[in-house]
């Protein structure tokens, strides 16, 4: 499967889904005008990526997904789909295959570290809490 | 409240590229004043979500120059206040204005569980609006929001929203 590449742009963030090394990244900034618009084909992408490597999982062959979440700022609907995105990986785990969220945010941004607690604790997954000097 | 200087505002309709450009200056001001990130990030929260707000409820009224779109931002000694103003229709008031009093009778802790429940329940509207805009304003003032509806006419009021974004010990 092609990896998903989406370029960042002043309203959205850059996302790279690598399927061939199994890391998913989303990081920036995420307001984007049309949200649906934005958001949809990537979780498409993700259903099928999802079918794709379940057809292929076996009690003997299991795989270890990274997501690393480095946002600088999202808008409440964006959160939404984040959560979504999150839910969709959340898929994997309960087949048996590996998955660590790495929660990435600026030294000092208690609303970016917040959001990622809530995060973890909307899906019942906790995450990796890594903070970054700007 | 203490009165302070007007450092933003935007009078009229908004376009999206509107929003972004008043957000860039808010930035600019708040990093010239020296704000820490968390002050930074709450107010652009409460900014995104109020300016977003009246662009996807502009119920523009062509004739009526007195009721349209404003947003102010002050900045007082130990706050930020954000003032925005727009059109709505009356039928959209009953629904709004319960939304408003249940996420000023709740604490932090009650905003949080507000808001996984109304993530984890609500739809997407089409028009990007997640039913969340409110209560995440609500969780960055701190403080209680306060509103206020003015009927213009039979189908029309004008709605005003201020927040208060404190910045007190936070530089």
């Amino acid at each position: 499967m092609e990896p998903l590449i989406i370029e960042p742009t002043e309203f959205t963030p850059n996302v790279l889904f690598d399927p061939n090394n199994s890391v998913f990244e989303i990081s920036g900034f995420s307001r984007p005008e049309n949200v649906i618009g934005f958001y949809r084909p990537i979780l498409k992408w993700l259903e099928e990526f999802n079918d794709n490597l379940l057809s292929i999982n076996t009690d003997y062959k299991k795989s270890q997904l990274t997501i690393n979440l480095k946002m600088t700022y999202f808008n409440s609907a964006s959160s939404k789909f984040l959560l979504d995105i999150l839910l969709e990986f959340m898929k994997f785990h309960s087949k048996g295959n590996k998955v660590d969220i790495n929660w990435f945010y600026e030294e000092g941004d208690d609303e970016i570290q917040e959001s990622g607690e809530e995060m973890s604790d909307m899906i019942g997954y906790p995450f990796n809490f890594i903070s970054y000097k700007n | 409240m203490d009165n302070g200087e007007i450092i933003l505002n935007h009078k009229g309709p908004l376009s999206y590229e509107e929003i972004g450009f008043l957000l860039n200056r808010m930035t600019m001001l708040l990093d010239k004043l020296g704000m820490n990130v968390t002050t930074k990030k709450k107010a652009y929260s409460a900014m995104v979500e109020s300016l977003e707000n009246i662009y996807k409820h502009q119920d523009i009224i062509a004739d009526d120059f007195e009721h349209v779109p404003l947003f102010t931002m002050e900045r007082c000694d130990e706050s930020f206040c954000i003032s925005a103003s727009n059109s709505i229709l009356n039928h959209k008031i009953p629904a709004l204005k319960e939304k408003l009093d249940r996420v000023n009778s709740l604490d932090k802790n009650g905003l949080k569980d507000l808001y996984k429940s109304t993530i984890l329940s609500g739809n997407v509207s089409p028009k990007g609006g997640a039913g969340l805009g409110i209560i995440n304003i609500a969780k960055v003032s701190e403080n209680k929001i306060v509103y206020s509806f003015k009927q213009m006419n039979d189908t029309h009021s004008y709605f005003n929203i201020k927040v208060t974004i404190s910045h007190k010990n936070t530089k």
